[in-house]
């Protein structure tokens, strides 16, 4: 090794500069009270945060205390996270069975059911739910003109001249 | 006049004295910890900036390992001295600064002292020995900054602690948590790359 030593003789030498670079002056004056300085600002910070979300403060030491702990609520977050983008993506809804659960859940629905039956509603009709077109849609598309009674009037299209 | 930020063996001050300051800011008294600062700030900051070569950053990351190990006092079981435990966070600190700015370093670098010109090993550097006679100081610096920021974290570590600070095989090992033969080895690989960087600037032995 000592052989090595004297191999690297000439760049030790070297290395000694980086001995004579100094700070600024004064640098080390202020240094401690700067460190001191941060310590009690950390604390008031931790101070402040530990009133005002004290439950905040017990999950982080709960993490530092137990990462196993850390990785299992990591995990949950993934999977709920998971499921909402599953959730979302499917399609709207299923149209009868929210139909009918938007029936039962009717006051009108639960008040008359006889007077369902007589309605001129053969087929259930396909209502898309969406935000511009609300589920609790009482009326049928197919009764619409009968409600109002519309009379139907044939039109003569012969000119007067033939 | 600015202070040398160089270092060798821990101060020799009373280990009582020391444990009493370590007792004390561990019941969070900050005079006591205060103390322990001004006791061995600038041995690491010098490990830092040599590390770095950067002031900004040194500067940041040194006062971050003080008050890192002021909040990590009460797991400080006192296995090994308070010095080398404090050294040990500061160096992982940097380390990790470090791998996070890979390719990303920019020198910032001190001005040398005073003293350096009266140096003989510096003015030997800079006499007719040197390959290079037009090399002033200052492009030394800056050949040797560059060439240490070349090593990787781990080898520049060990030629920082033992060549620049002047810590011993074994100390650089409690510190690197590594056995001393790692050490040893780590600090041969590291010198022969860096002679390989620096040969226009070093004597032919």
């Amino acid at each position: 090794m000592n052989e090595n030593e004297n191999n690297f003789e000439s760049l030790r030498r070297l290395l000694a500069l980086k001995r004579h670079e100094a700070p600024p002056p004064g640098y080390f004056e202020n240094f401690s009270a700067q460190v001191r300085a941060r310590i009690r600002a950390g604390d008031a910070q931790t101070e402040s945060i530990s009133d005002q979300l004290p439950w905040l403060i017990r999950l982080m030491s709960a993490f530092e205390a137990k990462p196993a702990f850390a990785g299992a609520f990591a995990g949950a977050l993934c999977l709920l996270l998971v499921f909402g983008i599953v959730f979302a993506e499917r399609p709207d809804v299923a149209p009868q069975p929210l139909l009918q659960t938007a029936q039962a859940s009717s006051p009108l629905a639960m008040a008359a059911p006889a007077n369902l039956n007589s309605m001129p509603m053969e087929q259930p009709a396909f209502i898309p739910i969406s935000s511009t077109n609300p589920v609790f849609n009482a009326q049928s598309p197919d009764s619409l003109f009968a409600s109002q009674g519309a009379a139907v009037q044939t039109v003569d299209f012969t000119l007067p001249g033939n | 006049m600015a202070e040398p930020v160089s270092s060798s063996e821990p101060e020799p001050s009373a280990p009582v004295d020391e444990d009493e300051l370590v007792r004390g800011a561990r019941r969070g008294d900050l005079a006591a910890y205060d103390e322990l600062v001004k006791r061995y700030q600038q041995r690491i900051y010098a490990t830092i900036y040599h590390m770095t070569s950067n002031h900004e950053d040194a500067n940041d990351l040194a006062q971050e390992a003080f008050i890192k190990a002021f909040q990590a006092l009460k797991s400080f079981k006192g296995g090994s001295s308070f010095y080398t435990w404090l050294y040990r966070i500061a160096v992982n600190k940097t380390i990790n600064f470090l791998k996070q700015r890979k390719n990303r370093t920019h020198m910032s670098l001190n001005d040398i002292d005073f003293n350096a010109e009266h140096d003989p090993d510096m003015m030997a550097l800079i006499s007719e020995q040197t390959p290079r006679r037009a090399a002033g100081l200052t492009e030394l610096q800056e050949k040797l900054n560059a060439a240490l920021l070349k090593l990787s974290e781990h080898h520049r570590l060990v030629v920082v602690l033992h060549d620049v600070q002047g810590l011993s095989h074994e100390e650089i090992a409690k510190v690197m948590e590594c056995n001393v033969g790692t050490v040893r080895s780590r600090l041969f690989y590291a010198r022969q790359q860096m002679q390989g960087f620096l040969a226009d600037y070093l004597k032919p032995t």
